[in-house]
Order: structure tokens, then sequence, then C-alpha cells
């Protein structure tokens, strides 16, 4: 069952990076990612190493299209299903390496849990683009956010980094 | 808790994405940041609490011979709240052979036992189970917990015996409870040990008949008494005698011989005693009967080879240990230096049995089949050749045993020369 959401999310991913930049007219960025997508689609007939090299560069290759696609004036909506669709894809794939017959119980779990947050990251991201215009992003707000973001980046990468080396 | 390299990942996408939208007072980019921002607060959002797991571990059967297998049980129970992945593996000892999962990957539901089962099979060694190592983490695998619970259990796979048949042992002194050994006193038994006169009470079916008419007196018959005895067995586990040949090792032949020995003289119900001398003196106090096999086979299996300058020769043997007149017998392949104390032990009144893997024949498979090999063979040949017979000389009694043949042969051979030549 996961397995087949994460195929659809896959070609979800490929049919929204069509249309994001198909509109613009970018149809070597859409080729490119909707070919990488593909691969990911079916990367159940690749080699493990290359699957599990494959798969963080399923996920970080998305948002670099979708910003791209963003900053290029696509359509809203559709880099939010982009980033729905690749999240759910890339978390569905890493759940099969995991886990790849899991019982049919813990695959609905799994499926719950993951709709779940997705349908809610997706209707947060809406709410956010629908509200778009009315707050204005003032300069030391922003200052403020980008600093308190950027030491809990920092935190988080030194923390993983010091957890890495002790195991 | 830990988080996994996943989540550092979404996290650091979500980071870009909000540094990139607030850089460039992008609103759009700032609303796609939010689902990766979800993903990133999931962890916190369900802390996972500290997993407890009660591991309890069967080992059926606890003693078992080398190639044998032993079914390793272990019963899981979860204590602790639900633990929606869990991954339990097995710290199984180095040198055990594992068929079957020693794995555990599922669900554990709060109060949830279940069982994992696997196979082990191993060589002749002590095996100690410390535990298993488990991992869990959430099933959209952003953060794991990592812990190992004890659940301790200890194995021995017992060294491979032979049924050895009729070994002949005659030492000075024995026990006061009837066996097979011969005492040299007169009593109930079955070999003839001389005559007497007659006295009152003798029983009249011993009265030598022949000899009466001949002396005109009336002659009873004696007959020997067969007793057991105390045997310590003395197993040379010195790294100096230690041959090793195509990955085999003469010392687990040195064990298999000991080992066979202890079965046999406990079966004839003697006492016996095991004395490891290695790296240290491993002493097995003498008993009787099933439980001492058990104790001695136990003490076999974990014997090792080892070093020490104390024990490099065998004139620090505690004889103190062995009662006085006993029989011993050493299983060693024998140094040049080993003669003087054997005689010692010989003087002091102990029976001695020498039970010699021979270290040229087993070495010798694995060279080849040329003169320089058949020369080298010649020379270290006539050098043990005298140190075996300057033990001969001294009345200590040894068995030169070639283990590629079972045992029981040599012994029977050398049985039968040591008959020959008493009557002789």
């Amino acid at each position: 069952m996961v397995r087949w959401v994460k195929r659809l999310a896959a070609v979800g991913n490929i049919i929204f990076l069509v249309a994001l930049f198909y509109h613009h007219g970018h149809t070597g960025a859409a080729i490119i990612g909707g070919l990488l997508n593909l691969a990911w689609a079916l990367d159940e007939w690749f080699p493990s190493q290359i699957r599990r090299f494959f798969r963080p560069w399923a996920l970080v290759i998305n948002p670099a299209f979708l910003a791209y696609g963003v900053l290029s004036g696509g359509p809203s909506i559709l880099a939010l299903l982009l980033a729905g669709s690749s999240l759910l894809a890339w978390n569905a794939g890493l759940f099969l390496e995991r886990w790849g017959d899991a019982p049919v119980t813990i695959q609905y779990q799994y499926l719950r849990q993951i709709g779940a947050l997705v349908a809610l990251g997706l209707l947060a991201g809406f709410s956010a683009v629908i509200l778009q215009g009315r707050f204005a992003l003032l300069f030391l707000p922003v200052f403020f956010l980008m600093l308190v973001a950027g030491f809990l980046w920092l935190r988080i990468v030194s923390r993983a980094l010091k957890d890495r080396t002790a195991g | 808790m830990s988080m996994t390299r996943s989540w550092l990942l979404v996290t650091s996408l979500c980071m870009i994405l909000l540094f990139t939208g607030l850089l460039l007072k992008n609103g759009v980019l700032l609303a796609v940041a939010l689902p990766y921002l979800l993903f990133s607060l999931t962890p916190f959002w369900r802390s996972m609490e500290e997993p407890n797991l009660v591991i309890e571990r069967r080992l059926e059967p606890q003693y078992l011979l080398s190639g044998q297998p032993c079914r390793v049980t272990l019963s899981i129970q979860n204590v602790g709240n639900n633990l929606e992945e869990v991954f339990l593996s097995d710290v199984l000892p180095a040198g055990l052979r594992v068929e079957g999962n020693s794995t555990y990957h599922g669900m554990l539901r709060a109060g949830q036992t279940e069982t994992s089962l696997c196979v082990v099979r191993g060589v002749r060694g002590k095996y100690e189970f410390s535990g298993v190592k488990m991992l869990t983490n959430d099933l959209l695998g952003m953060c794991w917990h990592e812990k190992f619970v004890p659940s301790p259990g200890t194995l021995a796979v017992l060294p491979a015996m032979e049924r050895l048949e009729s070994l002949k042992i005659s030492p000075r002194r024995t026990r006061v409870y009837t066996g097979t050994i011969r005492s040299r006193e007169s009593g109930a038994g079955v070999e003839f040990f001389g005559t007497r006169a007659y006295v009152s009470g003798d029983p009249l079916r011993h009265l030598n008949w022949k000899a009466g008419a001949r002396w005109d007196l009336l002659i009873t018959n004696l007959f020997e008494q067969e007793r057991v005895a105390d045997v310590g067995i003395i197993l040379d586990a010195r790294s100096v005698v230690e041959v090793r040949a195509n990955g085999e090792s003469l010392f687990e032949h040195s064990i298999q011989a000991a080992a066979s020995l202890a079965e046999y003289f406990l079966r004839e119900g003697n006492r016996v005693g095991l004395l490891i001398y290695g790296r240290m003196v491993e002493w097995t106090f003498p008993g009787y009967g099933k439980q001492q096999r058990a104790r001695i086979l136990a003490a076999l299996a974990k014997a090792e080879l080892g070093e020490h300058a104390v024990f490099k020769e065998l004139e620090h043997l505690p004889t103190r240990l062995f009662p006085s007149e006993s029989q011993i017998v050493l299983v060693s392949p024998l140094l040049c230096g080993d003669v003087s104390m054997l005689r010692y032990l010989h003087a002091l009144g102990y029976r001695v049995l020498v039970i010699s893997p021979d270290p040229i024949a087993f070495e010798k498979r694995c060279f080849p089949q040329d003169e320089c090999a058949a020369l080298a063979e010649g020379i270290v040949r006539m050098e043990r050749n005298a140190t075996l017979s300057k033990l001969r000389r001294s009345s200590v009694n040894v068995v030169e045993w070639d283990v590629t043949i079972p045992l029981r042969i040599p012994m029977k051979q050398t049985m039968v020369g040591m008959k020959r030549w008493s009557v002789g």
C-alpha cells in the first residue's frame, strides 16, 4: 500500500513540476525534474546502494526546482502541492527502505500519520498563501526571525554532528 | 532520543526556504516552507519516551556437544508505553554460527510479549550472552533511541568424546569402595590372589582341593579385591606444546582425550579430578558420578591455551592436589624437559600414564612429502623417541597417539604390550 502511495506521490511530483514550469516555458527544467522523479518512482528496480544514495537527493532536488519555479513566477498552489507530494514520496521511500514488509495495520497507521502531517502542512501553506500581502514584512522583525532561525539551525546541525561523532 | 539524518535534511531544507523567503521577501517561499517546518517539529510534538523492555533468554540445551544445535529463545515484553517501531538485535558471542534470524523488527504495544527464536551452533568453548541491542524510532523516521537491554546467558559447547573400553590401571593405593581396579589385597573378588591355610568361617567353595591333597592341609583360595581408585587427569595447556596444522589444533585433540578418559574412569566408578596446567592452574576437585562428569566437561569446555613464566615447565605441577600413590594421567604432546618431573612423580609413588598426541604426525600433513621434510621428520622423531624411551625406562606408561586414528586403538595396543611385559 505504502509502495503505491509513494509511486503515486512521485507521479504527482512529475505532474506538478511539469505544470509549474510548462506554464512559463521552462521545458528543460520540467523535463529534468520529471525524469528525476520518474526515476524516483521506479527506484525499486535499482540496486539498493544507488537507491540509498538517490533518496536524499530526491528530497533536495524538488525544493530546488520548486524555489526556482516560485521565483520565476510560477503558481503558488502548484508549488505547495509539489512540496507536499515531494515530502510524501520521500518519506514513504524512507519507510519502505526501513520496513519493506510491514504488516497492513502498521502501513495504515503510517499512512494516517503522514497523511495528517502533509494535510496539515498543505493547509498551513494554503492559509499562508491566502494571507499573503495582509502582513507587511518589516526589516527588523524579518532580521530578528532570521537570526533566531539561523541560531536554531546552527545548533541543530552542531548537535547532529556531535551525536554522529559520539556514535 | 536522537534525531535522524533525515530529520536534519528536512530541517535544513526548511531553514533554507525560510531564509530565502525572508531575504527575498517572498511570501510563497515562506508558505512552501511550512510543510517542511511541520515535519521538523514532529519529534518535539510526539516526543518518544524511554522504552522499557524486559527480555528473558532461554537456551535449550545449555550444555551441548560441538556441532549440535542450541535453540535461543528471547521472550520480549514491553512494560513501558507503545513502541511504534522496534528493532532488536541479539548480541551474540563471537564464534557462534547462527541459523535463522537473531533479530526482531516490529511494533510493540504496551504489555505485549513477543518471542524471537534462532538456532546457534559452535565449536568447543564457553559462550557468554550479554544482551540485546534495541533501536526504536517513530514511523516517520525522524527520531530514534538506542539502548542495550541485558539478558545474560551461558552456553557451554562440550568437547567431543570417544568411548574407551577396558583401560587397565594399577595405582598403589585404592579407595574403600568396590570397583574394577585390582587393589593388591585379598578379599571378595574374582581374580586369584593366593592361598592360605583354612580357618573356620572360610567359605567351603573356596577350598583348594589340589593344594590340600598335596600338603595334607585344608587350603583356601584367596581372591584379589577390586576397588575404585583416585585418578587425577592433567591436561597440558601450555602454549609451547601447541601445534596447529591446516587450521586444526592439537590441543583440541588433547581435550578430547582428557574428556574421554574422564568419562571412562567415572563410568568405572572411580574418583576423578582434573587439572588444567597452562596460563594458570585450574583445578576441578575430585568427585564421583554424573555431576563430576558434568563439572569436568564444563571445565574442559572453557579450557584455553595459555602462557605463564611460572608454568612454562612441568616442574611447578602442584602434586599435593593429588592423593598420594594415586593414578595420574597426563595428556600432553610432551617436551624434552618434562621427563624429570614425570620421573619425580613416579618416585613419589604415583602411577603415571602419559597419553601423548603425536605432534610430528599431526604437523607432517601440512608439509610437502620431499626429502627435506623426511629428514626433518626423522630428526624430530629421534628426539621424541628418546624422550619417550626415557619415560618408559622410568616405568612411566606412555601411549603415543596419532590423532588421525581413534584413541582406543593405541590404548589397546599399549595395554597389551604392558601385559606381555609384566607376564614375561
